[in-house]
């Protein structure tokens, strides 16, 4: 079952020269127990959209959608108190720099049990203190720290980055969330670090069942630990689809570019020659382009592209271009799969 | 026929001009710059304009309440004090003594301190922390107090008073310059400067000072605001301007005598302090909101 | 801890040595023989002329001189007055704790009026109530201090008549002379109208102490919406509200003490402006405090006075500023280890 369902959400912005779009017409689904993975460049608005799901947008930001579905419940029809206090309950998420998401001021103890809800602690009252410091050590234990006496009493400044982000994922989890968020956890780590925090992430979903999405600029490093990929560009949808199919078969010129330069890919390229990169850079949100926001640096693009293209689907692999990429197979390739569509 | 406009050009203003549009979107700020204008060209020109000689009194006229009062002259707009001077008169002229003097109290404190405190923020080490903590003893001595010792060893009279003030505010300057240079110097376009070989004049000159310019502008109108108020309080005290000169303090320390009978010459030159100061705080705030709305676009 | 307290405690003292090396300076700079100047002794015969000539080693160099000078601080001979002739330790005794008195329960009101408007303020950033509490700030620091008194005299004594306008205590209440502070004393001593006592000198201390707090209170208001602003902008308050926390759980709990932290140290800084606004509030209250006394040795030329009282007055506000700097550290886990100086 989808746990999660948005169609065509977006997320405007006001500023002196009129709405600008941040994010147009996203469409995303989870489904129960899978690890999805949301990638794109620094601007491309995937963080945005993860704060918008949790509901934590600054007031400057419009958000509207025409479906978000949470196991089910339609959460466009609830006032917006009903919809955070859902989602707070069932979805948690932790961000990039784990350090400056923690109160510099408060020992890591307090922040912990913090997050803890009364209704899980069983006991009466005066019980309640010593059950609430073993829900700590034992949600430390889970997250893989050992020496839980000295993480809780310390200040964040005091820690590593690696281990602030296991507390942040302590307290993510202490809310027995059914879907983690994780925006760029690994950003700010060492290569060593990151590992060690995906494992923990991908033991928390085969263990837990708990689905996770993870947002990454790096497709590469994405591909080991995640079933399902969304790429994102410049706030639109670009492609979505199983790990092996966005790996190998690319459908879309961005993707494409995006697998070509990494160099797992290329394992074949002969030495000292180039990998493949798209001109240009990311458009600035004063500047965006109409339609598909890909245009400008699209090798591919054509006059048509400045409509911006629906979403077609192809055997779960689902593609917003107007001309999209086939790899030949030996099936032939039908003439209807020759996009020269006019009526997009 | 031609249009001429046909391609919409974006421009670009440059970041002053930037502030200064963002400075004319506030109304109030905008309202608070006609008043400090009105007060300088007051400063400037009172001795011409005023009606009355503001020194010499009819004293066919003593204590003429203002024209608004049952008793009062229109002639003597607002009312007369006890040597039967005119009050409006003595307002005007006094414009050009505290707000006038407090602006030559700004521009001496603001070159000083500027430039001993770009000097100071290029020492290092000892020598640096030295200066840092004989700056925080004097910015601990309280500035009036700091003032009148001035006065003292100099004596009263208004001169003494500008030098006096002057010569408290240096510190407060020092102080803000030394924290903007040493925050510009941690910036990586003052490095890139040094590696090209620049010298630390160049560099302050060229990279550091058209970047602090802007919070020295506004930390200015906060000085001149305290420099207003500091002045008229050395006058209220008797330590400044002496007698016959209209400076606000003094002639509110004047009035005081005669509270009861004739309040107005005791509001009057109390409000005229205000306005002047909220124009410069006006304008102050309002440099300082266009420069966060620059900073934020 | 014990570092960072060493190290403050040794700044303490550098500072009070520079203060008084400025006022030993004075003494050279005020006109009039410097020995006369540092000893207030006016109408000297020529025996007494050549002893003080002595005591402050005059015919030595300057080294000695300001050892002489340190050594007569350190056992309190500050000198006479050159007015009353009476020793100026005296005085200070007498007066610096009135002054004390009002400016700190001027610093109070001041804390917890502006503090707390300048949080709502923050908290409704951009909506009216936050323009109507930065506008009366800029009129509450744009008036003039003086004509603040004369008018709240005029309208709270004289017009409405429920405050009184002058002096510490009605002369009615003999209170003995303890520590200075009138509240303390008033509760230490056995007078059996105790409690009116009490209540007299609220009255007296209300009218002033608001005068006073006016100004500090805005820029208490300023500084503390900046830097509630600054904290709810941060990723930890972001991070919070993904936790679950209700807005008043964040604000009470996390907010306050992030930008309490940044406050406290500008209240230190802020203190020698109330002190200033302090000296001449008292000349118009006629309150009996060390600001009046100097303003009036102004007047009469007592350099002793004013050497001596610049000298106690700066005393005062480096140790309260010292005071708050342990506060801030305690509050502040991070600013433990700092560094020197910054």
């Amino acid at each position: 079952m989808n746990l999660l369902d948005i169609r065509n959400l977006s997320i405007e912005l006001e500023t002196p020269s009129g709405r600008v779009r941040a994010v147009d017409k996203v469409s995303l689904s989870i489904k129960e127990g899978e690890v999805r993975g949301l990638v794109g460049e620094s601007g491309s608005g995937k963080s945005l959209l993860a704060q918008a799901i949790m509901g934590v947008l600054q007031d400057k930001w419009h958000v509207h959608a025409d479906r978000f579905h949470w196991r089910g419940i339609d959460l466009l029809r609830l006032s917006i108190d009903e919809r955070k206090a859902l989602l707070c309950r069932d979805i948690a998420m932790i961000f990039q720099e784990p350090m400056s998401c923690l109160d510099p001021t408060t020992l890591i103890g307090a922040q912990l049990s913090e997050a803890i809800d009364t209704s899980q602690l069983t006991g009466n009252y005066w019980q309640r203190r010593k059950q609430r410091k073993e829900a700590v050590i034992k949600l430390l234990h889970k997250v893989g720290i050992k020496k839980h006496s000295q993480c809780i009493n310390s200040y964040p400044n005091q820690l590593t980055e690696a281990i602030c982000q296991r507390v942040m994922i302590a307290i993510a989890l202490a809310g027995r969330p059914i879907l983690l968020i994780a925006d760029e956890p690994t950003a700010a780590m060492e290569s060593t670090n990151q590992g060690q925090i995906f494992r923990l992430l991908a033991n928390l979903n085969q263990f837990k069942n708990m689905s996770i999405l993870l947002i990454s600029h790096d497709l590469e490093n994405l591909t080991h630990w995640t079933s399902t990929i969304t790429v994102m560009y410049s706030g639109q949808f670009v492609e979505a689809g199983s790990t092996e199919q966005i790996f190998n078969k690319p459908m879309h010129p961005y993707t494409q570019a995006l697998v070509g330069s990494s160099t797992k890919a290329n394992l074949r390229l002969p030495a000292k020659s180039r990998l493949m990169t798209l001109p240009g850079s990311i458009p600035v949100l004063q500047h965006l382009p109409i339609g598909c926001r890909l245009g400008p640096r699209c090798p591919r693009a054509q006059q048509i592209c400045v409509r911006a293209p629906k979403v077609t689907n192809f055997h779960g692999h689902k593609v917003s271009c107007h001309f999209p990429l086939f790899k030949e197979t030996n099936k032939k390739v039908s003439v209807k799969g020759k996009v020269v569509k006019g009526s997009n | 026929m031609a249009r001429d406009k046909i391609y919409l050009e974006e421009v670009f203003p440059s970041p002053f001009m930037q502030l200064w549009s963002g400075f004319r979107k506030t109304p109030v700020a905008m309202l608070g710059f006609y008043c400090f204008m009105f007060l300088v060209v007051l400063a400037i020109f009172s001795p011409i304009i005023v009606p009355y000689n503001p020194i010499d009194g009819n004293l066919d006229m003593i204590l003429l309440p203002p024209s608004w009062h049952e008793d009062g002259d229109v002639s003597y707009l607002l009312g007369t004090d006890e040597l039967g001077r005119d009050m409006l008169s003595r307002l005007m002229y006094g414009t050009s003594l505290t707000f006038g003097l407090s602006f030559v109290v700004v521009i001496v404190s603001l070159v000083i301190g500027v430039v001993i405190g770009s000097l100071s923020a290029l020492t290092k080490g000892i020598k640096s922390s030295f200066l840092n903590h004989c700056l925080d003893v004097i910015l601990s001595i309280p500035s009036l107090l700091l003032a009148i010792i001035i006065v003292a060893i100099l004596g009263p009279g208004i001169s003494n008073t500008v030098l006096a003030v002057a010569i408290v505010f240096i510190p407060q300057f020092i102080h803000i310059t030394r924290y903007a240079v040493k925050e510009e110097f941690r910036k990586d376009y003052v490095l890139a400067s040094r590696l090209d070989g620049a010298s630390n004049f160049r560099i302050l000159y060229y990279s550091i000072f058209p970047n602090i310019v802007e919070r020295l502008m506004s930390q200015a109108t906060l000085v001149q605001s305290a420099a207003i108020l500091d002045i008229a309080t050395l006058g209220f005290l008797g330590l400044g301007a002496q007698i016959p000169l209209p400076e606000w303090g003094a002639i509110l320390a004047n009035g005081l005598e005669r509270f009861y009978i004739a309040p107005w010459t005791v509001y009057l030159p109390g409000l005229a302090i205000l306005f002047a100061v909220v124009a410069t705080n006006l304008v102050g705030e309002g440099i300082r909101h266009a420069l966060k709305l620059r900073k934020e676009s | 801890m014990l570092t960072f307290t060493l190290r403050r405690l040794s700044l303490f003292i550098f500072t009070l040595l520079v203060l008084t090396l400025l006022s030993f300076s004075l003494g050279f700079l005020f006109p009039g023989d410097t020995v006369i100047n540092h000893s207030g002794q006016i109408n000297t015969t020529a025996a007494e002329l050549a002893h003080l000539n002595k005591v402050y080693h005059m015919d030595e160099n300057i080294f000695s001189q300001y050892g002489a000078y340190l050594s007569h601080i350190f056992n309190g001979n500050f000198g006479q007055s050159m007015a009353s002739q009476s020793p100026i330790s005296h005085e200070i005794i007498t007066l610096l704790p009135a002054t004390i008195e009002l400016s700190l329960v001027a610093l109070l009101i001041a804390m917890s009026v502006g503090i707390p408007l300048g949080f709502i303020a923050a908290i409704n950033h951009n909506k009216a109530s936050d323009n109507v509490i930065l506008s009366l700030a800029m009129l509450g620091y744009s008036i003039p201090v003086f004509w603040l008194g004369l008018l709240a005299i005029l309208f709270f004594s004289i017009g409405l008549g429920w405050l009184p306008s002058a002096g510490q205590i009605s002369l009615l209440f003999e209170i003995e002379f303890v520590t200075g502070i009138q509240f303390i004393d008033i509760l230490l001593s056995d007078s059996p109208y105790k409690w009116q006592a009490f209540r007299d000198a609220s009255t007296h201390i209300i009218l002033p102490a608001c005068v006073i707090a006016v100004a500090p209170a805005t820029i208490f208001i300023r500084l503390s919406r900046t830097a509630m602003i600054e904290v709810l902008a941060a990723s930890y308050i972001r991070a919070a509200r993904a936790k679950g926390l209700s807005f008043s759980q964040i604000i009470f709990r996390h907010a306050i003490r992030n930008a309490l932290i940044k406050i406290i140290r500008h209240v230190g800084l802020q203190f020698a402006n109330l002190v200033t606004i302090a000296m001449v509030t008292e000349v118009i209250f006629s309150w009996p405090g060390i600001g009046r006394w100097l303003i009036e040795s102004i007047y009469h030329r007592d350099y002793t006075a004013i050497q001596s009282g610049l000298l106690v007055l700066s005393c005062f506000i480096i140790s309260m500023h010292l005071f708050i700097h342990f506060i801030y550290a305690a509050l502040n886990p991070l600013a433990r280890g700092n560094k020197y100086g910054s």
